[in-house]
């Protein structure tokens, strides 16, 4: 996660506008959700990672460790969906039968659970170019143009920045902790976690009541008003993008039938 | 006499859970200068920097603003908070945005400026700071030392008369403490009054016009800086150690190496210059 928001700050594609990104994200995936077309979320797939290493610049081993996480999750979840356990089996399963029981697959279950999971590879690839090459404080700007509720946007802010800070003092108090060997045995380990957790949650009271007192010495009047950065709009970027979600579309409609079948 | 910004008459306070932090501090702090307020842990002083700007209230006792009684009301408490400005000690607790400039634009926006007027401001606060090359970095990649210096451009960007800062130099390395010294040096030459907390009696003697010493909830004592540090009763009750200038200035004396009635050095430079100028301290310089 840590890396994942380091090239979101540092990629390649920085100086394009976030709205732009963001859109590109969020349209391509309705694309990959909406259509019944295997190609095209296979497409989709491709179309990411190429724009992810080759525009934005993430190298291609950590990129393929990215998607290996979905993967391994996605097969559990596929597996169960393909094949089926059934003592008085429907005609169309084909599988072995032990013992009065019969695994396998129907050929519908299959084409579901095939669907399904390049469906949602497909999505997950779009949100993991979003998330690697926009900053969540970017997305929090374009969500702010889009009139989302300023609660909601202001949670996410301090949210945000807090994680990181709650990480570092967990950091710390582990570190402390171990190197008075909390973590020599499990009983030490339990033990020291518990602590560490109540530690933790004190120390985020504390330091949000400070927070608190801090903003309000600033003229706090309950709203976080900051800066907004503006970005220029590219014209040649949005044909672009376009130009690319039109091109899904078409292929979406024509092989909409799907890929097994 | 000198115009009085703060004052501070018999204050006394009292936090929830009943721990008398203040117990009748009474103070007068003048336009302009630059004030050190010393003191070891617990000693009250980030109790009494609330005070300053209408955190928290007296529960006894009155805090003066240019000498104006403060009052409690919101508009009030605005108008005290946009002149009197409190840099943290823990700049985690402080910096809430995870943009240094978003950040830094906060407390100019609260005041009602227009954007350009804030960016302006903004620019000029991390120009001042030297941070403009890490306005860009989210706030989380930044180090301690960059964080202070963010914190500290968070108060500046509101041009306040005076700016508070609690322990600007805890935990910094000596070549941060040098750059945060300059620069508190830098925002009191502007005629910005500065005041700050610091357990670095090194850094006292040499930076402050005018030292206050507090303990247990008290002033103790106040003064200049080579009156207050050489009163060794004062040190001792309040468990502060002697800057090694003083200490030196005393040892050299001892030795016959300085001149008597020559006054203490407040630099490391003085000291040389004084040492120089003497006729003993030629012969110590010629030998050695
Ligand atoms: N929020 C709080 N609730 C209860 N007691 C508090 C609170 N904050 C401070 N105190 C107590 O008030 C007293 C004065 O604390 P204060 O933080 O003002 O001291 P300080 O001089 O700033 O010390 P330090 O040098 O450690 O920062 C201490 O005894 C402290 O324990
Ligand atoms: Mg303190």
């Amino acid at each position: 996660m840590f890396s994942i928001d380091q090239y979101a700050y540092s990629n390649r594609m920085r100086a394009v506008h976030p709205g732009e990104r963001f859109a590109f994200a969020i349209l391509t995936m309705v694309i990959c959700l909406a259509f019944p077309s295997t190609v095209t979320q296979l497409a989709i797939l491709l179309l990411m990672a190429g724009v992810v290493i080759l525009w934005a610049g993430i190298p291609f081993r950590f990129y393929l460790k990215l998607m290996s996480l979905p993967f391994s999750f996605l097969v559990v979840g596929v597996v169960t969906i393909a094949v089926s356990l059934s003592r008085n089996p429907e005609p169309t399963l084909q599988g072995i039968t032990v013992w009065g029981v019969t695994i396998g697959v129907t050929d519908q279950d299959l084409r579901v659970a095939v669907e399904l999971f390049f469906k949602s590879l497909g999505a997950v690839s779009c949100l993991y170019f979003l998330s690697l090459t926009t900053p969540v404080l970017e997305i929090i700007a374009v969500l702010k143009k889009l009139r989302i509720p300023v609660l909601f946007i202001e949670l996410m802010s301090l949210v945000y920045r807090f994680i990181f800070v709650l990480m570092e003092t967990a950091d710390r108090i582990y570190t402390a902790q171990s190197s008075r060997c909390g973590y020599a045995t499990i009983k030490n380990s339990y033990l020291s976690m518990g602590q560490l957790a109540s530690n933790l949650f004190i120390k985020s009271y504390h330091r949000s009541r400070m927070l608190f007192t801090a903003l309000e010495s600033r003229c706090y009047t309950g709203e976080l008003k900051v800066l907004e950065p503006h970005y220029t709009v590219s014209k040649v970027n949005i044909l672009i993008i376009v130009v690319i979600d039109l091109a899904l579309v078409v292929l979406a409609l024509n092989t909409g039938g799907g890929f097994v079948g | 006499m000198a115009e009085l910004i703060l004052e501070a008459q018999d204050v006394e306070f009292e936090y929830p859970d009943g721990t008398k932090a203040l117990k009748g501090v009474s103070l007068s702090i003048e336009k302009g200068k630059k004030i050190a307020i010393l003191g070891s842990n617990g000693a009250g002083k980030s109790t009494l920097f609330l005070h300053f700007n209408g955190i928290l209230r007296p529960k006894r006792g009155m805090v003066r603003f240019a000498g104006q009684d403060v009052r409690y009301n919101h508009s009030s408490l605005m108008e005290l908070r946009k002149k009197v400005g409190i840099v943290f000690q823990d700049p985690d607790s402080q910096l809430f945005s995870a943009s240094v400039l978003q950040e830094i634009s906060f407390g100019p926006l609260n005041l009602g400026l227009t954007e350009e007027q804030v960016l302006q401001r903004v620019q000029q606060a991390m120009a001042a700071t030297g941070i403009t090359e890490l306005q860009d970095k989210p706030t989380h990649a930044l180090s301690y030392g960059q964080k202070k210096r963010v914190s500290i451009a968070d108060i500046l960007a509101m041009e306040p008369m005076v700016i508070i800062c609690d322990e600007p130099t805890a935990w910094l390395d000596p070549k941060h403490t040098i750059q945060v010294m300059e620069l508190l040096n830098g925002i009191s030459r502007q005629g910005t009054t500065v005041i700050l907390s610091t357990h670095d009696v090194d850094i006292a003697y040499s930076w402050a016009d005018y030292i206050f010493v507090m303990s247990d909830g008290r002033v103790v004592g106040e003064g200049i800086p080579e009156r207050v540090f050489q009163d060794e009763g004062l040190l001792r009750q309040a468990d502060l150690a002697q800057p090694w200038l003083v200490e030196i200035y005393h040892e050299f004396k001892q030795q016959g190496w300085l001149a008597k009635g020559v006054p203490v050095p407040r630099t490391k430079g003085e000291l040389l210059e004084l040492l120089k100028r003497d006729t003993p301290g030629q012969a110590l310089v010629v030998s050695g």
